[in-house]
C-alpha cells in the first residue's frame, strides 16, 4: 500500500473505554465469581521427588466437593516444541508449585480444606535451580526420559540432550579467521539477567462446561485455539468438542499466550459435568506464572579499528524452568534479536533452553529480545570503549541497511534503522540541557535494537448486514492493546468505505472464527488486518458487480466512500450501502467476505540457521531509545530524567493508541531495568510473592516519554503498518544500562539495576561475573554440553 | 448470618462469613464486579470503594466492619459529577487500555479533585501512590485528571457568573 493513499480516520477513540471506567466491563474474573463451582489445584512442595503416594479418597468425600482430578485423567504430553509436559506430575515432580490434583467444590474454601486432605507422599530427589548447575557434568536430570519426548516442530539440525531442551545455531562467514585477523581488536562481554513476572491486574481465569457432548471454556487467553488445541490434546479430546470463547482480557503481556490453566477446569468440568471456575491467587498466579526468563549471556566481537565488526559470536542460555514451553521456540529468536541490528561480516551464535527443576517460563513482550538488546548495546558500548569510537557514531557506521545481510543471511530491505538515529539526534538537540550539578552522576545513551512481527497464520471473515453496517469475525482477542477496538474496524471500515463507528467486531469465539495463532507477536494488526482487507476484497468484487447491474455503470468507475457507493468524481449518484446490501438480499443473498493471511516467508541464506522455527524475519520493526538518567552516589538512587523513543510502525494507523503502547510499553521496561527483581529460595522457589515484594512501578517512579514515530518502511502489513505493541519494551533495558554505565564510569552486566546494586557497582563491591560456559568458548556449532550422553539432530 | 450493607444508596444484604474481605462480598455474593480482586493485600487500589466518602481498599475491610457506614462502588460513581467529569477526561486523554485499574484510579482521583480542586501533575501522581496500573505508563491518567481539575474550575466559574 503506498504511503500516499490516505488512512481515513486515523483518529478513532477506543469504544470500550466508557464502560471499563465504570466498572461495568465483564472479564472472565468477573464471570467467575458467582454461579459455578470453585476449583482449586493442589501443587507439590517440593522442587524435585519421586510421588510414592497420592490418594485423594478421602478428599472426594469433603463437604461441598464435587469432583477431583489428578494424572490419570490427562495423562497426555504437550508442549510448543517439545512435547514434554503433562497437566499433573506423573510419577515425579519437577518443580516446587507443580500441579498434583485438581478439586472442584461449591465454594473456594471447601476445595482448599479438600486439597488438604489428600493423601500425598513424595520422596525428594536432587534438583537443579540454575543453568550452571543444570549443564555440569554428571548434573540430575530434570527429564531423565527426555529421548522419549516427541519433538512437535520440525527444524533441521537442532541439539537436544539431558538437561539441554533444544539448542538452535547460526553460522555465517568464517568466524575463527575473524578472530585470528591482526588488525582486530577482540572485545569479550558476559551478561545475566532475572525473571521478570507479568503483573497483569487479572490473573489467568477460566470457566469450563460441558453440555451436548462438547466442553466450553471461557478464558482470559491471548490465544483461544490455542487453549483450545492444547486443552484437547491434554485430555485426549477431538479439538472439535472443545469451544474457547474470551471476554475482555485485563492485562496479558504474554501470559496468556500459551494454555495453561485452562485444561484443569475443563478436566473437572467433564468429569461433574458442571461448571467450573479456575481462578489463581496472586500468590499462586506468582508462583506459577510463565515468566520471562532468566537469561547468560557471553558475547565477543572482533572489531577493526575503523568500527566494522569483522566476527561476532556469542552463547545465550535461557532457562526455561522444567519443561521446555515457549523457551524451545524462542531460541530461534537470538538469531534475530542479539544477531540483528548491525552489520557483521562472520556470525556464530548459539542459543540453549536448559531445564531446571523452577517454574515454567513462558512468553513476556518482546520475549528473548529485551535482555538480548540489553547484551548486545552494553557489548556495543564496551566496544566502543576498546576502540575509542564515539557510540553513536558506531552505531551509524554498523546499523543494518538495505542489502544488508542479517545473521541468518537474510537480506534486509531499507534503510530504516540509520534514518531512525538521526531523526534521534535532532529530538535531542531540541530538548533543554538538564542541571547537572546537584551532586549527582548523569550520564545518557542512544540505543538500538531490532524487533520482528511474528505474522503466522490467521482467518477473518466480514459480513456486510442490510443496515450497511459491517461485522468482522476473528478469533483476537482485546487484551488492552486496543487493536480491536481501534485499528481492526478502521482497517474494515478503510476497506468499505464506512465510518469505524458501523464496523462491529465480534469477540472471540473458536466455533465462529477461524483459526489464529493468537494476540501477541505484534501480529494482531498485521495478521489479523490483513486476513481482513483480504475479507474485504471479496466483499468489495461482490459489492461492485452488483451495483454496476443496478446503477448500470462499469464497476471500475465505481467508488465506495462514507457508507455510499457512487460514480468516480460524482457523489451523490449512486447509492448508500445499506441500499446496496438490501438489493443484495433478491439477487445473490447476503454479502459476506473470507480472509486469511500467513507469513509468506523471507528466506535466509542455506546452511546459517540450525534448529530454527523461524530462520527469518518477515516483518523486521525496529526502535531507536533514548535516555538521560541522574544517579545518586550516596543511595545509587536512579532517577530516569528523559526518555524518547524513535519507533518505526510502517505506518500508523491509530497514532495516539500506538503512543499510548509506548508510554505503556517503556514503563514496563523500566520496570525489568531497576526495579523488578525474581530471585529463588534454596528450595528453587520464588521469594517475591505479590505486589509488596515485587516492585513494578508506579506513577511517580515514571516520566513521558517523547515519541517519534517512523513511517515509510517496507511492511508487508495492511497500509503499511507494522505491530507497534510489543516492540516498546525492547531496548529500555538496554538504554538504562548503558545511560547508567556512562554516568558511573562502571560495567553494567546484571539487571535491574536496584539500588543495592548500583551502590555496590559504584563502590567496586559487585565483583565482575563470571559466566560458567567457557569451555563452549568459541561457541562451535554442534558442540554439545559435555554431560549429554546422546545429543540428537532432529531431521527437517 | 445476614449481614446488611448501605450500598450505593440502598441496603444490600447477604450471607457471607462477617470476617470475609469487602470486596469479595461485593463481589461474590452482591454481583457488584467494579470492585476487583487483584492483590488482596492493600497494595494495588483495583478494590478501592468509598467508605463514608474516603477511597479505601475493600480488600482490607472485613465485612462486618462496614456495616453502618455509607459505602459507594464505582457502580454507584456514575452520577457523581466530579467522577464524571474525570471519565471524559480519560477518555479523551486515551488513557484506557486493559482497564482493570481504572475504577480504582477513578475512585482515587475523585476524591483528589473534591478535596484538592486545584490538582498538578506532582499532587496526582503522589495521590497515585496505591494505584498500580501495568498498562499504560500512567502518564494519561495524570493528564486526565489535571484536565478535569480545569474543567472542573471552568465549570464552576460559570456558575458563578451564571
Ligand atoms: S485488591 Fe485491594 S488493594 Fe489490591
Ligand atoms: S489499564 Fe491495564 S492495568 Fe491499567
Amino acid at each position: 500500500m503506498n504511503l500516499k493513499t490516505p488512512f481515513p480516520d486515523p483518529v478513532f477513540a477506543r469504544r470500550d473505554a466508557f464502560d471499563k471506567l465504570r466498572g461495568r466491563t465483564r472479564y472472565t474474573v468477573d464471570e467467575a465469581c458467582q454461579g459455578h463451582l470453585q476449583a482449586y489445584l493442589l501443587r507439590a512442595d517440593v522442587a524435585s521427588g519421586e510421588i510414592l503416594r497420592l490418594d485423594v479418597s478421602a478428599a472426594r468425600k469433603m463437604p461441598g466437593v464435587r469432583a477431583v482430578v489428578t494424572a490419570s485423567d490427562a495423562p497426555h504430553r504437550f508442549g510448543i516444541g517439545v512435547a514434554d509436559q503433562r497437566l499433573f506430575a506423573t510419577g515425579r515432580v519437577r518443580y516446587k508449585g507443580e500441579p498434583l490434583a485438581a478439586i472442584a467444590a461449591d465454594t473456594l474454601e471447601q476445595a482448599k480444606a479438600a486439597a488438604l486432605a489428600v493423601d500425598v507422599v513424595i520422596r525428594p530427589l536432587p534438583a537443579v535451580f540454575d543453568m550452571a548447575g543444570a549443564l555440569a557434568s554428571g548434573a540430575p536430570l530434570v527429564h531423565p526420559d527426555w529421548a522419549t519426548h516427541e519433538v512437535l516442530l520440525e527444524t533441521r539440525g537442532a541439539g537436544r540432550g539431558g538437561n539441554l531442551a533444544w539448542e538452535s545455531q547460526v553460522r555465517r562467514g568464517d568466524v575463527d579467521a575473524a578472530f585470528s585477523r591482526p588488525d582486530v581488536t577482540i572485545v569479550e562481554s558476559a551478561f545475566r539477567v532475572g525473571r521478570q513476572i507479568h503483573m497483569q491486574l487479572e490473573p489467568r481465569a477460566a470457566i469450563a462446561s460441558y453440555a451436548d457432548g462438547r466442553l466450553h471454556l471461557i478464558a482470559s487467553t491471548q490465544a483461544p485455539w490455542t487453549v483450545k488445541n492444547v486443552t484437547a490434546r491434554a485430555l485426549g479430546l477431538s479439538p472439535a468438542r472443545v469451544r474457547v470463547t474470551a471476554p475482555a482480557v485485563g492485562g496479558g503481556f504474554g501470559a496468556k499466550y500459551g494454555c495453561t490453566i485452562e485444561p484443569y477446569a475443563a478436566a473437572l468440568a467433564l468429569a461433574c459435568g458442571k461448571s467450573v471456575a479456575l481462578v489463581p491467587s496472586r500468590a499462586e498466579e506468582m508462583l506459577s506464572c510463565p515468566c520471562r526468563e532468566n537469561a547468560d549471556i557471553l558475547i565477543r566481537s572482533a572489531v577493526t579499528r575503523d568500527g566494522r565488526i569483522a566476527g561476532r559470536e556469542a552463547v545465550v542460555l535461557m532457562d526455561c524452568g522444567a519443561y521446555g514451553g515457549e523457551q524451545i521456540y524462542l531460541t530461534t529468536m537470538t538469531a534475530h534479536t542479539l544477531g540483528s541490528s548491525y552489520r557483521l561480516e562472520a556470525v556464530r551464535l548459539v542459543s540453549r533452553a536448559v531445564y531446571t527443576n523452577t517454574a515454567p517460563n513462558g512468553a513476556f513482550r518482546a520475549c528473548n529480545g529485551v535482555y538480548n538488546i540489553f547484551a548486545l548495546e552494553s557489548h556495543t558500548d564496551e566496544i566502543c570503549q576498546a576502540i575509542g569510537m564515539d557510540p553513536v557514531e558506531f552505531r551509524r557506521r554498523n546499523v543494518l541497511g538495505d542489502g544488508d545481510l542479517g545473521s541468518t543471511g537474510q537480506v534486509f530491505q531499507g534503510d530504516v534503522l540509520g534514518p531512525m538515529l538521526e531523526k534521534m539526534s535532532q529530538m535531542r538537540s531540541k530538548g533543554a540541557t538538564l542541571p547537572s550539578d546537584d551532586g549527582r552522576l548523569y550520564g545518557r545513551a542512544t540505543t538500538v535494537g531490532t524487533w520482528f512481527v511474528f505474522v503466522g497464520p490467521s482467518a477473518a471473515t466480514v459480513n456486510l448486514n442490510p443496515d450497511g453496517s459491517a461485522t468482522l469475525v476473528t478469533a483476537g482477542v482485546e487484551i488492552g492493546q486496543g487493536t480491536m477496538m481501534q485499528s481492526l474496524p478502521q482497517i474494515v471500515a478503510a476497506e468499505l468505505g464506512l465510518s469505524p463507528c458501523d464496523v462491529v467486531v465480534h469477540q472471540a469465539d473458536t466455533d465462529a472464527a477461524g483459526f489464529d495463532v493468537g494476540v501477541g507477536g505484534g501480529r494482531t494488526t498485521v495478521s489479523l488486518g490483513a486476513a481482513a482487507v483480504a475479507a474485504c476484497t471479496e466483499i468489495r468484487q461482490k459489492l461492485l458487480a452488483l451495483a454496476a447491474r443496478l446503477l448500470q455503470a462499469p464497476a471500475s468507475e465505481l467508488s465506495l466512500s462514507q457508507g455510499r457507493i457512487d460514480r468516480v468524481g460524482h457523489p451523490g449518484t449512486g447509492m448508500t450501502l445499506a441500499s446496496l446490501a438490501q438489493e443484495a438480499m433478491q439477487i445473490t443473498g447476503p454479502i459476506s467476505g473470507s480472509g486469511a493471511f500467513t507469513r509468506p516467508g523471507v528466506a535466509a541464506m542455506d546452511g546459517c540457521a540450525a534448529g530454527h522455527f523461524l530462520e527469518a524475519v518477515d516483518i523486521p520493526v525496529f526502535a531507536v531509545h533514548d535516555c538521560d538518567v541522574a544517579v545518586d552516589p550516596a543511595t545509587g538512587q536512579v532517577e530516569v530524567l528523559r526518555y524518547r523513543v524513535v519507533q518505526d510502525v510502517g505506518r500508523a494507523l491509530n497514532p495516539s493508541a500506538i503512543h499510548g503502547q509506548i508510554q505503556g510499553g517503556v514503563v514496563q521496561g523500566l520496570g525489568y531495568a531497576l526495579h523488578e527483581e525474581v530471585t529463588l529460595a534454596e528450595d528453587g522457589a520464588f521469594r517475591q510473592a505479590g505486589f509488596g515484594s515485587y516492585r513494578i512501578p508506579l506513577a511517580q517512579d515514571v516520566v513521558p516519554v517523547e515519541i517519534e514515530l517512523h513511517e515509510g518502511a517496507p511492511s508487508i502489513g495492511p497500509w503499511g503498518a507494522k505491530g507497534a505493541g510489543e516492540v516498546p519494551i525492547l531496548n529500555v533495558g538496554a538504554a538504562i544500562a548503558c545511560a547508567v554505565s556512562r554516568a558511573i564510569g562502571v560495567r553494567v552486566q546484571e539487571l535491574p539495576l536496584t539500588p543495592p546494586h548500583v551502590l555496590a557497582l559504584l563502590q567496586g563491591r559487585k565483583p565482575a561475573l563470571q559466566l560458567h560456559h567457557p569451555q563452549d568458548w568459541p561457541a562451535r556449532p554442534g558442540t554439545n554440553p559435555p554431560h549429554s550422553t546422546a545429543a540428537v539432530s532432529v531431521a527437517g | 448470618m445476614i449481614g446488611q450493607l448501605w450500598i450505593n444508596g440502598e441496603w444490600c444484604r447477604h450471607d457471607a462469613d462477617p470476617a470475609a474481605p469487602l470486596h469479595r462480598v461485593l463481589r461474590e455474593n452482591l454481583g457488584l464486579t467494579g470492585s476487583k480482586d487483584v492483590c488482596g493485600e492493600g497494595f494495588c487500589g483495583a478494590c478501592l470503594v468509598q467508605l463514608d466518602g474516603a477511597p479505601i481498599a475493600a480488600c482490607l475491610v472485613p465485612v462486618a466492619l462496614a456495616e453502618g457506614a455509607q459505602i459507594v462502588t464505582i457502580e454507584g460513581l456514575d452520577q457523581d459529577p466530579v467522577a464524571q467529569s474525570l471519565m471524559a477526561a480519560m477518555e479523551a486523554e486515551d488513557a484506557v487500555q486493559c482497564g482493570m485499574c481504572f475504577p480504582g484510579m477513578v475512585m482515587t482521583l475523585t476524591h483528589l479533585l473534591k478535596t484538592c480542586p486545584t490538582t498538578d501533575r506532582e499532587k496526582v501522581k503522589r495521590a497515585l501512590a496505591g494505584n498500580i496500573c501495568r498498562c499504560t505508563g500512567y502518564e494519561r491518567i495524570v493528564s486526565a485528571a489535571c484536565r478535569a481539575a480545569k474543567d472542573l474550575v471552568a465549570a464552576d466559574a460559570q456558575k458563578v457568573v451564571a
